[in-house]
Parts: structure tokens; sequence; C-alpha cells
């Protein structure tokens, strides 16, 4: 059994901080006085502070999700398409083989969320394709805007605060793809070292953007 | 005469809350969520003794809240009950144990009488890109079956049993028929299976009354996230040429010495030639 933590602490915790240890004195306190005049309405102050709501299926549709269409560099000449994707066989995120196809992960943040990293990937190479836009990115300088459009319309502006390339064993995943911290945009794709036995490159190249407002 | 015996009673929730105890939400606090799942009656609830939900009404779900393991003394009434000393459901112990995560349902049995259950919710971390979906049958009904699309998913669940299933995150289209048929006794209806969430369904009302109905509650933050991306199979911007690869050295080495080998045999052939 596990508590929820961590990253998915936001969404559980409205909690009024109170000091630990104090809440079992559960003794009933004198509060609900009930009035002999009171039958219909009792007015206690009992149930301030629990939280109601309506668990008719249906009740609270999944807010509809701005799910981004494509990606732009512009100083550096990327423009990109971006697919919805999940993860595949194998856990890893699940990638196009055309790198002018870009993944988003559907299942976190979009540029359009008010917090966590939107996670957008797109392959750096492929026999098929040759060397893709992605290749580009290491050699972004701080600053450079990144935009992003919805499959609405909207745009998202994003300024790179960062390029790391980090050995693939290094890379804390569970940051990259957080969902509740300070809004961001990643970029990524491989980089580096090439192991030509397994086909893999052995670095990721991770873009740290930050909205513009 | 059943309805006489369910209006004057009342269903309702258990919730230690608000007046009763502090919502302080310490380290390994459980957390308890309320449904009221009886037909045609609003209650009042009181825990331990103090009255922590007022005019609560079928269909509402109160909580989470979060409380310190322990025992708690449940009983619901009425709605226009002075106090808890003559409960329609309960007096009820609560055993809720430390970083637990519950959901106490007020329901009506398989016959139609009101009553009480406590269930566990599965807060498991879930693989990145599933959803979880717990079904529970809390109606004055029969045993059931569920189907997705028109295929019984899980056979045969009886009041006030569950069943949980992992499934990739999406849209089930559900609907609910007494077990071995397929003739929906509710639905079908689109339930959203959200990743990293366990999307908890009850089927609860009367089949006798024909007001069978689903509640929804859901858990989330019990996602984990991809665990890398690959993205990159050609080798063609690498820092490394073939033969700086560990995994080729032997085979570019032994390729070089050949190459190296058969150069030396075509000079000697050629110095040969010179010399003759």
């Amino acid at each position: 059994m596990l508590l929820i933590t961590g990253c998915g602490a936001a969404a559980d915790a409205p909690a009024t901080p109170t000091p630990a240890g104090v809440a079992r004195s559960a003794t009933p306190t004198a509060t609900p006085a009930p009035t002999p005049s009171a039958t219909g309405a009792p007015t206690g102050p009992a149930a301030s502070g629990v939280p109601l709501t309506d668990a008719s299926l249906g009740a609270h549709p999944a807010e509809p999700v701005v799910q981004p269409a494509r990606v732009q560099v512009p100083s550096l000449g990327i423009d990109v398409t971006v697919s919805p994707e999940g993860v595949d066989a194998t856990g890893a995120l699940a990638l196009s083989d055309d790198p002018a196809i870009a993944s988003w992960y559907r299942y976190g943040p979009t540029p359009w969320s008010t917090a966590g990293t939107a996670v957008i990937a797109a392959h750096v190479d492929s026999f098929d394709y040759g060397v893709g836009q992605f290749a580009l990115l290491l050699d972004a300088p701080v600053g450079t805007e990144i935009v992003t459009t919805s499959v609405d319309g909207r745009v998202a502006r994003f300024s790179v605060q960062e390029v790391s390339m980090i050995d693939k064993t290094g890379v804390d995943w569970n940051a990259v793809f957080d969902r509740s911290g300070p809004h961001r945009l990643a970029l990524i794709t491989c980089g580096g070292e090439f192991n030509y036995d397994t086909g893999h490159y052995l670095s990721n190249v991770i873009v740290t953007a930050v909205p513009i407002a | 005469m059943r309805k006489t015996l369910i209006a004057g009673i009342a269903a309702g929730a258990f919730i230690a809350a608000a007046a009763a105890l502090p919502a302080s939400a310490a380290e390994g606090d459980a957390q308890l969520s309320v449904l009221h799942a009886v037909p045609g009656v609003t209650v009042d609830v009181y825990v331990n003794g103090a009255l922590t939900l007022d005019d609560f009404t079928p269909g509402t779900l109160a909580g989470p809240l979060p409380l310190p393991a322990g025992t708690y003394s449940v009983a619901i009434t009425a709605s226009d009950a002075a106090d808890a000393s003559a409960p329609v459901i309960g007096p009820v112990d609560l055993p809720l144990a430390a970083n637990g995560n519950y959901t106490a349902v007020a329901h009506l049995d398989a016959s139609g009488n009101p009553t009480a259950t406590l269930f566990t919710n599965d807060t498991a971390t879930l693989a990145a890109g599933e959803g979880r979906l717990t079904v529970r049958h809390v109606a004055a009904a029969p045993a059931v079956d569920v189907l997705a699309g028109g295929s019984p998913v899980i056979t045969n669940l009886a009041n006030p049993g569950e069943s949980v299933l992992t499934l990739p995150a999406g849209t089930v289209s559900a609907s609910v028929a007494a077990t071995g048929t397929t003739d929906p006794v509710i639905g079908p209806a689109d339930v959203d299976v959200a990743e990293g969430t366990n999307t908890i369904v009850y089927a609860w009302g009367s089949l006798a009354d024909g007001n069978l109905a689903l509640a929804v509650q859901t858990i989330g933050g019990l996602h984990s996230n991809p665990g890398g991306v690959p993205a990159g199979n050609a080798g063609l911007v690498a820092t490394n040429q073939p033969g700086d690869s560990t995994g080729l050295l032997v085979g570019g080495a032994l390729a070089l010495l050949l190459a190296a080998l058969a150069i030396t045999a075509v000079r000697s052939r050629a110095l040969a030639k010179v010399e003759r």
C-alpha cells in the first residue's frame, strides 16, 4: 500500500497545516448542541471543511486537453509536427521513426498547462530519414525562443534555459516528466557517443525551456 | 413497506471530520472518503458523537479527509434527528490503518436494507500509460456482470463486493447486466479510465425501484513515468566513429589489420615486380 507522495501529492493535500499529533483528541465537542427548535436545518459548523462533490457519472468531465501540434525553433530552422504518444512496449516514450514527427507525452502536462513539464521528443536521426532537425538543439543558446502551436491554433512560447547532454543511465526521468512543479517545456533527443552494436546513443540531449510571459 | 423503511431510515456516510476532528494532514494519516448511496433520503452523519456531515444527500461523495489511524465510531441518522442517539445505520466502527485510503459507503444491501461498507482503495503506483478501474456493487440487486464494449470483463460481482482491473488509459463503454446475461440494467455509459488514476465506479440504487445508477470516485497521482527516450538509431551525429566504439573495437582493429596486410601484400608484389 502506497501513500500518494512525491509529485502526486499536490492533488491530495489541500492541507490546512496543523501540528501533527493533535488530531486524535476525538472527544465529542460541544458544537452540535441540538437546539430543540431546529428540526429540519441544523446549522452546525460541522460540515464546513468537508469537501463535497457530486459523484454522478459524468458530473466532472475531464477538462479538454490542449494538444500540441507543432514545435518551431525559428532561429535554428526547426519546424516539426507533434503527435500525442504514450509509452512503447519497453515503457519508454513512444517515438515515430520519422525525426520530423515529434512525440508529446500525452499523459503529462501540455505547453498550455500551468504546472509541470511538457515533454516533446524526436529522433536525432534515422536510417530511413537521415539526420533529424532536433540534432540542432544541442547548439541552442540560452534564450533561444521555442514556439509551440496547439491543434486548435493556440500558441505558447518558451525560452531556452538550459541545454544538457546526460548519460542515459543518469537521467532522472521522474524529474524530467514532472507533473506538478514549475511549468516547463522539455525538448529531448539523443546525442553523444553511439553504441554501434546496440544501435543506441549513450546520452540524451535535454533542452529545458521556461514560459515567455 | 420497504420504501417506508428506507425513507425513515437514512443513509449517509461516515466521516470523521471538521467538528469532530481537526483536518490535519499529518504523516501516516489515513484518507477517508464517504459516499452516500442510499436513494431518496437525506441524512446526518455523526462521528464519535459529533455531527460531521449535515444534510448529506444521495449521490454525494464527501472527502477525502486525512485522519490519524484509529477506530472511528460512525452513526447515521435521519436529517431531522437532534442527535446520534437513534441512528438508522450504525453506530459502526471504522478501523483506519496508517496511510490507508478508504471509502465508507452507506448503501442498500442486496435485498434493499440500508447498510454500510468500508472499502479499502488501491493506491499502488500504476505503470506509465495505465489506469485502474475498480467496480463496486452496492445496489439492491442480484450479482452482476460488468461488460466493456459488450464483452464481460467482470463476472458474478455481488453486493457488497468489488473487482479491480488494470487497463490502458482510455474511455471504456461499460454496462452492467445480471450475471450471465448481456442485457444492461445500467448503461452502456462511457467511463473515463484516466492514466495514473484509480477510477472507482459504484453501481448503486435499487433494481426493484428502477433507480440503479453509477457513481464515480477518482484517486489520482498514482502514475509513473516513461523510463527513457530512445531518440536515435543511426549514429549519424555520433561524437564517436564506429572504430571508437568499445563494442566494435576488436572488429575494427581486425579490419584495419587486414587492410594493412592487404596493402603490404600488394606492395610486396609490386616490389617483387620491380626487382625482377
